[in-house]
């Protein structure tokens, strides 16, 4: 009995295995998408959702359903946290919803399994979004997904340490903010000037946009570029915060920044727009305001995140699926979306509302948008980026010296390659 | 023929009974525990989803690079910390609670019992919450108490040297009462004649521990070595929690860089690491029954 066991399994083994290997590959060359029918949309479209975004898309899909009556949109709401391997999960088993948002780092990944359908070429027009938003979605040369809404960081600052220090005017070079902030520290009387994330997970968002504003790049096409003097250069400035005394070493926990940002004790940090319904729901309303990111030798760039969405190469409906994601990239349903959930419009159109130009917050938010920067779309970025965030805790920690820590970067982006 | 066809009813009622476990087993642990096993020998990554058998078969190829892989390393060292130091810290402290317990020194019993055993039942996330504030440089509790005689305490989860020790004592103070627990258990199955007897025989309270006590105890001690060795080489949900395996990988552990690295999408050289967890908790279950083996059969 035992040994008849044995004897299938490994016949298994060895038929499985010999089906086993790679084939061709077959890539290189942009892929063109098909075309959408023209009319309304009809049949049933499902979509994923995750976050808040899924809790609150039924307020946008009944407006579309009352535009195409013969569709009807099912929103799931999927939790961030299991949002990747269910994603997977699906792709896996066939199982796909038509529509799903996907982070903006997790497109490189997904179009890769080739589950992804490319975007139709009368769907939507590039120029109608924002250049660093619409470069998430492209993976070699091929559009796979439309920026949904979006997202960049910039440092927030407390007024009232602000007016102390004397620093009326956000800098706009280098020197000009590590002045400003050792000015926020000596004359406003904040423990700490600013808060750089010291390394750990999603510190690279804090730090890439300084290696963008001095000229420096991740990935050339070529090959990586992470060894370069401006990266090593970028490195430097960040830990200098730390070694001035101007940023704590310690990583704060979730939760842990915003009541010492309002106190004072923190002057200043960089985050995201969310960070303006957090600080106001803490009482921080009026207390604070944004500063646009500086420029190094190169221009004033910041990092762009958000969220796209994709329709699946095998979606029931694939022409219902890309007008529903028409539809949301709408100007006026961008600024509606907005009002609902407080996204930032990734249509450059949008912005010329009232609801949003008025508000002088999010006009620097605007601004910067224009010119904000995402890494490259690779599968492998997640991980890249999980060696960017070691060693920029080792920076911070004072272990490592601005190049050994630039040039282990490019180690281990090059050990671990783009994927293809 | 009678006695045959009895044969082959008994044979039919005994794997329908079986069936239903044997049906789930089969589907949902060892399917997977075999599929992970094919995995760890190819270069299976998440872009291979739609397509996993278009892969290469690379035999023992993730099993090499993960010893040179020096967050794989760092985090073998970690977990071998974790587990030589944590598995008998827990199992002393539980003995020592247990023993405190079942002398009948201690009134209030019961409340003691479920005090002891309450952190076992809260969840790690309550649980993470309290001790961090508990442990926080500035305000934490630790460090004021610290401060009433003179010294200025470290920032436990921040710096290098003390944030692993933390864990362990996070961990030896959560884990305590489940063994606590099987201890009671244990202590109340010896027979009392025994220690009355020990007793007439002059011996104090010291040798009754040392040559009654244990010996009597180790069954019981070799379930809760087993079980505690087990879970800590699976060390996750506290660094995860608490660190999220910093500052500086000290606190990243084997189970944790497997899930970073199933993550990432790697899913053969994750699958493989996963193997070499599963051998080290064989090898060690293994270790614990040889040490701990009854007397009498030796």
């Amino acid at each position: 009995m035992k040994r008849t066991v044995l004897l299938v399994a490994l016949t298994v083994v060895t038929l499985v295995a010999s089906a086993c290997g790679r084939g061709d590959e077959t890539g290189g060359g942009a892929r063109e998408g098909t075309e959408v029918e023209s009319g309304k949309a009809s049949g049933e479209i499902t979509v994923w959702a995750m976050g808040t975004e899924g809790e609150k898309l039924s307020v946008l899909a009944e407006d579309f359903m009352e535009e195409n009556p013969d569709a009807t949109v099912t929103v799931t709401p999927v939790p961030w946290d299991g949002a990747h391997s269910k994603l997977a999960t699906a792709i896996a088993g066939r199982q796909t919803p038509d529509v799903t948002m996907l982070g903006t780092t997790w497109v490189g990944e997904f179009a890769k399994t080739g589950a992804l359908d490319v975007v139709p070429p009368d769907l939507v027009a590039e120029d109608d979004f924002f250049p660093g938003a619409w470069e998430t979605g492209v993976v070699d040369g091929t559009s796979y997904s439309v920026p949904w809404y979006v997202e960049t960081r910039l440092l927030f600052v407390n007024k009232a340490v602000a007016e102390k220090a004397g620093v009326t005017e956000p800098p706009t070079t280098w020197d000009g903010l590590k002045q400003a902030v050792r000015d926020l520290r000596e004359r406003g009387g904040a423990r700490w000037g600013t808060y750089l994330q010291p390394g750990q997970m999603g510190a690279w968002q804090t730090f890439m946009p300084f290696v963008w504003q001095n000229g420096g790049e991740i990935h050339d096409g070529e090959r990586f570029r992470l060894d370069s003097p401006e990266v090593a250069e970028a490195v430097a400035y960040y830990q200098s915060f730390y070694d001035e005394g101007l940023s704590t070493r310690n990583r704060l926990r979730e939760g842990e920044a915003e009541p010492k940002f309002i106190s004072g004790e923190i002057a200043s940090f960089v985050s995201g727009p969310w960070h303006i319904g957090l600080l106001d729901e803490l009482g921080g309303k009026g207390e604070y305001e944004v500063w646009p990111m500086p420029s190094g030798s190169g221009e004033y760039t910041s990092f762009i995140g958000g969220s796209n969405l994709s329709v699946f190469e095998n979606a029931k409906n694939r022409d219902g699926a890309w007008k529903f994601v028409s539809y949301l990239t709408r100007p006026e349903v961008q600024v509606k979306w907005y009002q609902t959930v407080n996204d930032l419009p990734s249509v450059a159109a949008a912005w010329d509302d009232p609801v949003l130009a008025g508000d002088p917050l999010l006009a620097t938010f605007g601004d910067q948008l224009g010119v904000a920067k995402a890494p490259p779309p690779i599968p492998t970025w997640e991980q890249i980026a999980a060696g960017v965030d070691t060693e920029l805790e080792k920076v911070a920690k004072g272990t490592t010296s601005p190049e050994d820590a630039a040039k282990a970067m490019q180690a281990h982006a090059t050990s671990i390659g783009t994927g293809g | 023929m009678p006695a045959r066809s009895g044969t082959l009813a008994r044979a039919v009622t005994g794997w329908a009974f079986a069936l239903p476990f044997a049906a789930l087993f089969l589907v949902f642990t060892a399917g997977p525990v075999v599929a992970s096993l094919a995995m760890s020998v190819t270069d299976i990554r998440s872009a291979d989803l739609l397509d996993p058998l278009g892969v290469n078969v690379v035999a023992f190829d993730n099993y090499a690079r993960l010893f040179a892989d020096p967050k794989f390393v760092q985090a073998a060292v970690n977990t071998a910390v974790f587990v030589v130091v944590g598995v008998p810290l827990t199992m002393a402290l539980a003995l020592l609670v247990a023993l405190g317990l079942n002398s009948g020194l201690v009134r209030f019993r019961t409340l003691f019992r479920v005090g002891y055993y309450l952190p076992v039942v809260t969840s790690i996330v309550a649980i993470s919450v309290v001790w961090r504030f508990l442990l926080q440089p500035d305000s934490g509790l630790f460090n004021e108490l610290l401060g009433l005689v003179g010294i200025d305490g470290p920032s436990w989860l921040d710096d290098r040297p003390f944030a692993l020790p933390t864990l362990i004592v996070m961990a030896a103070w959560r884990n305590l009462g489940f063994a606590m627990v099987i201890f009671l258990a244990g202590l109340q199955a010896i027979p009392k004649d025994l220690y009355e007897a020990a007793t007439i025989d002059g011996a104090r309270t010291l040798a009754r521990l040392r040559y009654l006590t244990v010996p009597m105890l180790r069954p019981t001690m070799l379930f809760v070595a087993v079980i505690t060795t087990i879970g800590y080489v699976q060390f996750f949900e506290e660094p995860f929690v608490m660190t999220q395996g910093g500052p500086l990988d000290s606190t990243l552990s084997l189970a944790y860089h497997t899930y970073n690295q199933f993550g990432f999408g790697n899913y053969g050289y994750a699958s493989a690491m996963g193997y070499v967890l599963f051998v080290v908790v064989v090898l060690l279950s293994i270790a614990w029954f040889r040490l701990l083996r009854n007397t009498h059969e030796q």
